[in-house]
């Protein structure tokens, strides 16, 4: 073990290697940062700069790309509302209305804590138990899958804002999306009028720049422009009071983004999503979330950068990638003449330790650059909002082309621009249909696979005791809050009729 | 299928002409046709790859892109990745143009044959093809099957899954040409990729899957997973994989390889493709060729222009059968 690591941090330790993680940390946040623009183009665009490094110091700096980018990404959602990653979504919920309170130091700065610590114990539980963690992950197949997904609908209603039918009806848009491109289980073309490019589906970013960034701008032209926020610096910092609301919700944001990010497919919007739907369950400050709660901020960006840091769980113990961008980075592997697989720990042991070293040293690197720097970004609210518009359009129409290299993005991203105004104007909320879409595209596939398994019957659930656990669970927040609820009132009516009958008494 | 729109073939027209004046008279009759010595490759080049970073086709651009490099001199290939068939319309779109390619395998059969796209092989120039990959009937370490006769036993009586990645990939192809020569029929599980395959083999959540060698090497070397046949007439010469019976020896009389190839748009002259060709003939003489071949375990079995489309034309047919399905 000790005998691994130093081996690692020697290897990673190196001037050379030291600088090209640093980086790849650097390019990735900004990377991040740019609306569109996410990890696994900025990897897959990057990768033919690699071809004349050594693999080390290739895919150290490759990683280093994907979590710096899992950094950047908050900035914007705090900021300007426009996630630079689609797993930032849930950021722009509260981070946002930190940022029109003043507060968007604090918020940027409690992302960065909350995704170092999640991104140290992740990387602590890799060093020390990726392989069984990796053997457990193996027995979340589609049934597993399919009951998560169930329990992330259910976990919808309780995200949608003040209300639960207009949260399920932007989900219900979401997963109708989803279905546009050909069917994965029959190759059946659906909902494609004949369009090329629309046969493999909608692009998730392309809807995520139009609705977030130019929906964002375009309602901001609408209602006029909104004002520079001025800020003393105290509000600024991260008081003690912040740090103690987010410890907890840090800690279970970690662990439902580690747990998420160790299944293979487990993708990390899926766990900020979770986490921070758990969170407004759970927390003594729920009233607030939506209008500005610090734990929003701090449980989502805690799990996204737990899951990141997962994802190389399945990739480095068993060669499968655990997510799209670990997908690019295991074709960076055989590239440089490696073979991903179970063997690559043995094999390559300078290769897997130096890099999982080089993890711990660049995630340090992202937490000096980043604290530091939350109160500077934060004065970037100073500037009047028409001095950022252009360059929140570029940025996004850039990114909407550059994912596929395709010009048909760039017309989806307009055209959901508009989307998102309207939807903005009518008051529905955003981050369900996007939500709807990533669980829209899982759902059906893991249903056809769970169907398929059992040769057409759903029966098989009955025999895989994780998925029989999590739909119970699902069930359980779907009844409990409606009996409470109901009992609440009942116990309202009671006293209220208590009250008014004491009030007699006292007349007679 | 395609129409060259009226400006592009006069323009062509008067490259030729200017390019050999002996030409003039040939170029109005029939584009194409018509032969220029003097063209040669040069400056930058586009490989299209209708595929993500990392994959096979991705692989292989990179490979033939930087191998062309080597060949000819102040050439640069740039590769650009495309979400599966936009990858195609790319392709078509530049049609008469000598700069561009992509790096195809045998969905640019597969994929007309099933979808409704307004492409099929014929709409391409091929240039060359590189070699075979080919299909290993793969199952877990702990499998109760030993050998491909037994899983077609088992399936006679049984349910027997298999994971399917694609529904125009060449797992697709191979399940159902089995199902047609020995009359059992398979479950069917679908995924998105060979690597989710990969995990449902190892979690035991599918019972076989069909796969590339090179998906699975690392697997096979670590005893998690099984090549139990290769639907092929020999067996492999690669030292891992030898000891992997074929299909034919196990009594599925089903053999079928996947091409690794590039080809160029529509409407390119004779000349461009010819030295194209005489690029890649050069290329498969190198190491990087070799190497590429054996990283990925293909057979090089490599085939130039008329040749290639020739082999392309029987694959078409071999496959009509199956898609009528």
């Amino acid at each position: 073990m000790w005998d691994n690591l130093s081996l690692g941090f020697s290897t990673a330790l190196t001037p050379e290697n030291l600088l090209l993680c640093f980086i790849g940390v650097l390019a990735g946040t900004i990377i991040g940062l740019l609306p569109g623009l996410g990890a696994t183009t900025g990897v897959a665009v990057l990768l033919p700069l690699t071809f004349t490094l050594d693999p080390v110091s290739a895919l150290i700096m490759l990683a280093g790309i994907y979590y710096g980018a899992q950094y950047g990404g908050t900035i914007t959602s705090v900021l300007i509302s426009t996630p630079g990653e689609p797993n930032s979504i849930m950021t722009t919920l509260d981070g946002y209305q930190m940022a029109r309170r003043g507060r968007a130091g604090p918020a940027l700065a409690i992302a960065a804590v909350g995704s170092f610590f999640a991104a140290i114990v992740s990387l602590i539980l890799l060093a020390l138990v990726a392989p069984p963690l990796a053997q457990i992950a193996l027995k979340f197949g589609p049934p597993e899958q399919l009951a998560l997904v169930v329990l992330g609908f259910v976990i919808i209603s309780t995200v949608s804002g003040d209300s639960q039918i207009k949260g399920l009806l932007m989900t219900a848009c979401g997963v109708l999306l989803a279905t546009v491109g050909i069917d994965s289980a029959t190759g059946t073309t659906r909902f494609t009028f004949g369009q090329l490019d629309l046969l493999s589906g909608i692009s998730l970013i392309a809807v995520v720049v139009g609705l977030f960034a130019l929906g964002e701008v375009l309602a901001q032209l609408s209602i006029g422009e909104a004002k520079p926020i001025r800020t003393r610096l105290r509000e600024m910092l991260l008081s003690k009071e912040d740090l103690r609301r987010s410890r907890a919700p840090i800690m279970r944001g970690t662990g439902v983004g580690f747990a998420f990010g160790a299944l293979p497919g487990g993708g990390s919007t899926l766990a900020s999503f979770i986490a921070y739907g758990l969170e407004k369950r759970v927390s003594p400050n729920r009233a607030e979330f939506g209008k500005g709660a610090i734990e929003g901020v701090a449980a989502p960006e805690s799990a996204n950068n737990a899951a990141a840091n997962a994802n190389f769980i399945p990739t480095l113990v068993l060669g499968i990638p655990g997510g799209a961008t670990t997908a690019v980075l295991l074709g960076a592997f055989t590239l440089y003449g490696i073979t991903p697989g179970p063997l690559l720990f043995e094999q390559q042991p300078t290769l897997v330790w130096g890099l999982l070293a080089s993890f711990f040293i660049g995630n340090v690197i992202l937490l000096v650059l980043n604290l530091p720097m939350a109160p500077v970004f934060a004065q970037l609210l100073r500037l009047p909002y028409g001095y950022l518009y252009p360059l929140i359009l570029c940025s996004s129409l850039l990114g909407a082309f550059a994912e596929e290299n395709a010009i048909f993005d760039v017309w989806v991203a307009i055209a959901f621009g508009i989307v998102g105004y309207f939807i903005f104007r009518v008051g529905l909320p955003v981050a369900p249909l996007v939500i709807g879409m990533v669980l829209g595209a899982l759902f059906e596939k893991t249903l056809v696979q769970t169907s398929s398994m059992g040769s057409g019957s759903f029966g098989i659930l009955l025999d895989r005791p994780i998925a029989l656990g999590i739909l119970a669970v699902a069930a359980l927040l779907l009844v409990v809050p409606a009996v409470l609820a109901r009992r609440r009132r009942l116990r309202v009516a009671h006293t209220s009729l208590v009250s008014s009958e004491s009030k007699k008494d006292t007349h007679v | 299928m395609y129409t060259q729109p009226p400006q592009r073939r006069l323009t062509r027209c008067f490259v030729i002409a200017t390019g050999s004046t002996l030409l003039l008279g040939a170029c109005g009759a029939s584009v194409g046709s018509g032969g220029d010595d003097d063209w040669t490759p040069e400056g930058r080049v586009t490989m299209l790859v209708p595929a993500g970073a990392g994959g096979g086709s991705d692989l292989l651009a990179r490979s033939v892109g930087s191998g062309f490099e080597d060949v000819v001199s102040g050439l640069n290939v740039n590769v650009e990745n495309y979400d599966g068939l936009p990858g195609y319309a790319q392709l078509q779109k530049a049609a008469g143009d000598p700069a561009v390619m992509l790096s195809a395998e045998s969905s640019l059969i597969t994929v007309p044959q099933l979808a409704d796209v307004d492409f099929d092989y014929t709409s391409f120039t091929p240039i060359f093809k590189l070699g075979d990959d080919r299909a290993v009937l793969t199952v877990s370490e702990g499998s109760e099957f030993s050998s491909c006769s037994e899983v077609i036993g088992a399936a006679e009586s049984d349910q027997v899954q298999v994971g399917v990645a694609s529904a125009t990939g060449i797992d697709a192809a191979v399940t159902l040409l089995t199902e047609q020569a020995t009359g059992v029929e398979f479950e069917r599980v679908p995924f998105d990729a060979g690597s989710e395959l990969v995990t449902s083999l190892l979690s035991g959540d599918i019972d076989i899957a069909l796969l590339n060698p090179g998906e699975v090497i690392g697997q096979y070397e670590a005893g998690k997973l099984k090549g139990l046949c290769v639907f092929a007439e020999d067996r492999y010469e690669y030292d891992q994989l030898k000891d992997i019976p074929t299909s034919v020896e196990e009594g599925i009389d089903v053999t079928f390889s996947q091409f690794r190839g590039i080809i160029a748009p529509a409407d390119i002259t004779d000349a461009e493709r010819d030295a194209w060709v005489e690029v890649a003939e050069e290329f498969t003489e190198s190491d990087a060729y070799d190497e590429y071949i054996e990283q990925n375990y293909l057979q090089p079995n490599a085939v130039f222009g008329e040749e290639f489309s020739t082999y392309l034309e029987e694959m078409a047919e071999s496959l009509s059968g199956v898609s009528e399905q």
